[in-house]
């Protein structure tokens, strides 16, 4: 999936990466790939820049731990974060369901 | 604590671009990307090669940090905002005849420069996509410059102008908006 598809959708889908608990850049990157089989594989390197920009806006929250001698920052959802993400889901179906409906199951015009 | 020659000298080019704590927090993904990718090929070479695609190359992922950092969003508004103040300030200098002044001319000169220099300085900060760091620096001297430039208008308004005219009613403010606007954008490009 081109990554333009995702304009306004990422930050939804970070926070949904989140849903089930803490996990770090990477993994969220990879919690995306694996819940979209694959169909949405960003840059790993983009995803840190977004995190930071949702943990600014306090929808997130970040903590260091040191994991086989490494600094990891690792990232929970915030109360605020899981409102957010409700949000997004309810305004993703309600563009989805509206999509659908102009782009889907539409008959062919009979020829004669 | 890279794994690989590539992926040191990767981070080597990002440590030079982007804030330490960021570069940390990278280097961890980078060298996670690189034993999941070594376990799955055994090739150190290979695996290090798929674990920079993985992430993207340089210039991309500092793009990406360019692109959602705070301090760029403070650029592109002031520099947004530019053509209203010049129109707000220009209809009040007009308003108050600011030609009959006694403001010495290398004053003039010298605040003309400032204000040419920090535009030319905004639009260099929201182009940028490589110099993170000096560019940031930027924002922080453009947004300094505008408060400092934004306070001296208004004390030369206070001081000169005895009867208020209309278009103050828009300059002033807008003046006072945009120097909260620049200290939240020198405190995001500090932090």
């Amino acid at each position: 999936m081109r990554a333009e598809a995702l304009k306004g959708h990422l930050d939804g889908l970070l926070l949904a990466a989140l849903e089930d608990g803490p996990l770090h850049g990477y993994a969220v990157k990879e919690a995306l790939r694996e819940t979209t089989e694959g169909r949405i594989d960003l840059p790993t390197g983009t995803v840190y820049p977004a995190l930071h920009r949702l943990e600014r806006a306090d929808l997130i929250t970040g903590s260091w731990s040191v994991v086989g001698g490494r600094r990891r920052r690792t990232y929970e959802l915030t109360a605020a974060g899981r409102t957010a993400l409700s949000g997004e889901r309810a305004g993703w179906q309600e563009f989805a369901t509206a999509v659908t409906a102009a782009l889907g199951a539409r008959q062919w015009p009979a020829t004669t | 604590m890279a794994g690989h020659d590539l992926i040191a000298a990767q981070l080597d080019v990002l440590s030079a671009r982007l804030p330490a704590q960021a570069v940390q927090e990278l280097a961890d993904g980078l060298q996670e990307a690189y034993e999941i990718h070594l376990d799955a090929c055994g090739d150190p070479g290979q695996a290090a090669r798929a674990a920079i695609a993985e992430f993207g190359d340089a210039d991309t992922v500092t793009a990406a940090f360019f692109h959602h950092s705070p301090w760029r969003r403070a650029a592109v508004l002031l520099l947004a905002t530019g053509p209203f103040m010049a129109v707000a300030w220009g209809a009040t200098l007009l308003a108050s005849h600011a030609w009959t002044w006694a403001v010495p001319l290398p004053v003039k000169i010298l605040y003309g420069t400032a204000l040419v220099t920090i535009v030319f300085a905004l639009v260099m900060v929201v182009r940028a996509k490589r110099a993170y760091r000096r560019t940031r620096l930027a924002m922080v001297g453009s947004a300094l410059g505008l408060i400092v430039l934004d306070g001296l208008t208004l004390t030369a308004i206070a001081i000169t102008v005895s009867t208020p005219v209309w278009p103050m009613a828009l300059a002033v403010p807008a003046s006072l908006i945009r120097i909260l606007a620049s200290v939240r954008g020198t405190r995001a490009a500090l932090t």
